[in-house]
């Protein structure tokens, strides 16, 4: 080995020690291994699904049952609506679809959350 | 001798590096995260609580939401009456004996009622927890919000006047002098049991949380140890859409906007917050956002901007010291204090006009 193999190998060793360590670079440096993008559905406190958005097969329905009845959510590629719901103030169906990592949709009267997981750009929304 | 040790040396410095590189994230990294939400006080509250112990930060977290549920139980104002909810809440006490006589109610309700005479006072009227009757005949507070008829809603804002709320602290009392009155207290408990709820975690020792109670948000201490959190502020008019970033250490960033509740008719948009003034839904604004350290206070200040023209909000909230606003404006501008700068990151986008130079 000479001297610029050694400078060589321990630079390697440097980066992929890095890489390990800090798992956003890994992230930044591997953005496809992260990305799988996954909603996460809550009623009445309870985890009651966990849907994959990374299928590009067409649309489905789900039907989650809250505290004021069931709730009809609708799948897409990447995305998630809140399609029918039986609260009074229909927020949660006029909201519309979210996409990003950190959206979410919830009903209140109906308890229900719709929370689409991953790194979010922000910590929180002021609404 | 001198091959030798420069033979070492290099090793040896890799070694010291691998162990530090490897070492130091693994023991920054150490604490944990709980993360809990729940429904209460008519919206969604979550909250992200860091430590080195689970079972401490979830006792904490349970902890926070049991205050912030007395406090909603103790200021709700829409229970039917002789049920169990209406008998524990202290507001429909004092609503019920309006032009009665004083009530004896929890130290929280005083604590609450003060701090939003003082704001009424502070906003020269652009705030007043005694707007009930007003909410209530414009149909806030139901399904279906409607005009109401110009004679009936001057005769309905006679009955607002926060001047007509008397508050006794020694003896613990609240009145109302009027028959007819009633509290809302609305734009106050969200932020002051919020607030409350902050005092439950550092208590207990939580050093590092986010409380989201429904989009207001207050947070303890940093993001990490150099870095503060990050808080987007929605864009009013976009779904989805964030207007500016800002950056928040130990405080509150709380919003009105005009697009949470409101109905159209005749081509206008009838929003949910009320000028105690006129009786009619404020429209000078599409959102506001205050940000200071205590949310009860952000609560009520969001409030008052919201229903004050832009100008006088930016005057006024420059006066306060530790007060920051960012203002979305009916005609599609974006103001902030100068304090902001340096912290805000604005994405006004072609919709907005944002005149960097302020």
């Amino acid at each position: 080995m000479t001297r610029g193999d050694k400078y060589l190998a321990a630079g390697i060793l440097l980066v992929a020690i890095f890489a390990l360590a800090f798992p956003r670079l890994q992230s930044s440096l591997f953005p496809m291994a992260t990305s799988s993008a996954r909603a996460v559905i809550k009623a009445r406190g309870k985890i009651v699904r966990e849907v994959d958005l990374s299928d590009r097969g067409g649309r489905s329905t789900l039907v989650v049952n809250g505290r004021v009845g069931p709730s009809t959510l609708e799948v897409e590629w990447k995305r998630i609506r809140m399609k029918e719901a039986n609260c009074p103030d229909k927020i949660c169906v006029k909201q519309g679809w979210i996409e990003k990592p950190g959206d979410s949709i919830v009903c209140i009267p109906g308890e229900i959350l719709v929370r689409i997981e991953g790194a979010a750009p922000v910590d929180a929304v002021t609404r | 001798m001198m091959e030798k040790k420069g033979r070492y040396l290099l090793p040896l410095l890799l070694a010291i590096l691998v162990v530090a590189v490897v070492a130091v994230p693994l023991y920054l990294g150490k604490e944990i995260e709980y993360k809990s939400d729940r429904f209460l006080m008519d919206t969604m509250v979550s909250i992200k609580a860091y430590g080195r112990d689970e079972g401490k930060l979830k006792d904490a977290v349970t902890a926070a939401y049991g205050e912030m549920q007395r406090i909603a139980d103790l200021s709700d104002r829409f229970p039917a009456p002789g049920s169990a909810e209406y008998k524990a809440s202290d507001v429909c006490l004092i609503n019920e004996n309006a032009g009665i006589m004083p009530v004896r109610v929890h130290r929280e309700i005083i604590d609450m009622l003060l701090l939003a005479k003082k704001y009424h006072g502070l906003g020269k009227g652009a705030f007043d927890v005694t707007i009930g009757p007003v909410m209530d005949l414009w149909g806030f507070t139901g399904n279906n919000p409607k005009i109401p008829p110009p004679e009936k809603l001057a005769k309905t804002l006679t009955l607002v006047d926060s001047n007509k709320l008397i508050i006794n602290e020694e003896r613990q009392t609240a009145f109302l002098e009027k028959r007819g009155m009633k509290l809302d207290l609305g734009a106050v408990a969200k932020g002051y049991a919020t607030e409350k709820a902050v005092q439950v975690l550092k208590s207990r020792g939580v050093a590092r949380a986010l409380i989201d109670a429904g989009d207001n948000i207050r947070v303890i201490g940093k993001k990490s140890r150099n870095a503060p959190w990050k808080i987007g502020i929605k864009d009013p008019r976009k779904s989805g859409g964030i207007i500016a970033i800002v950056s928040l250490t130990d405080g509150s960033a709380v919003t009105s906007g005009d697009y949470y509740r409101y109905f159209e008719s005749g081509g206008r948009r009838y929003n949910h917050i009320i000028d105690p003034r006129t009786g009619y839904p404020a429209s000078a604004n599409m959102s506001v956002t205050v940000m200071t350290e205590n949310a009860g206070v952000a609560d009520c200040l969001s409030t008052i901007f919201f229903v004050l023209e832009p100008e006088k909000s930016l005057e006024l909230a420059g006066k306060m010291g530790g007060v920051d606003i960012f203002l979305v404006t009916a005609d599609r501008r974006i103001l902030h204090t100068p304090s902001l700068k340096g912290r805000v990151e604005v994405k006004s986008g072609e919709d907005y006009r944002y005149d960097q130079g302020r």
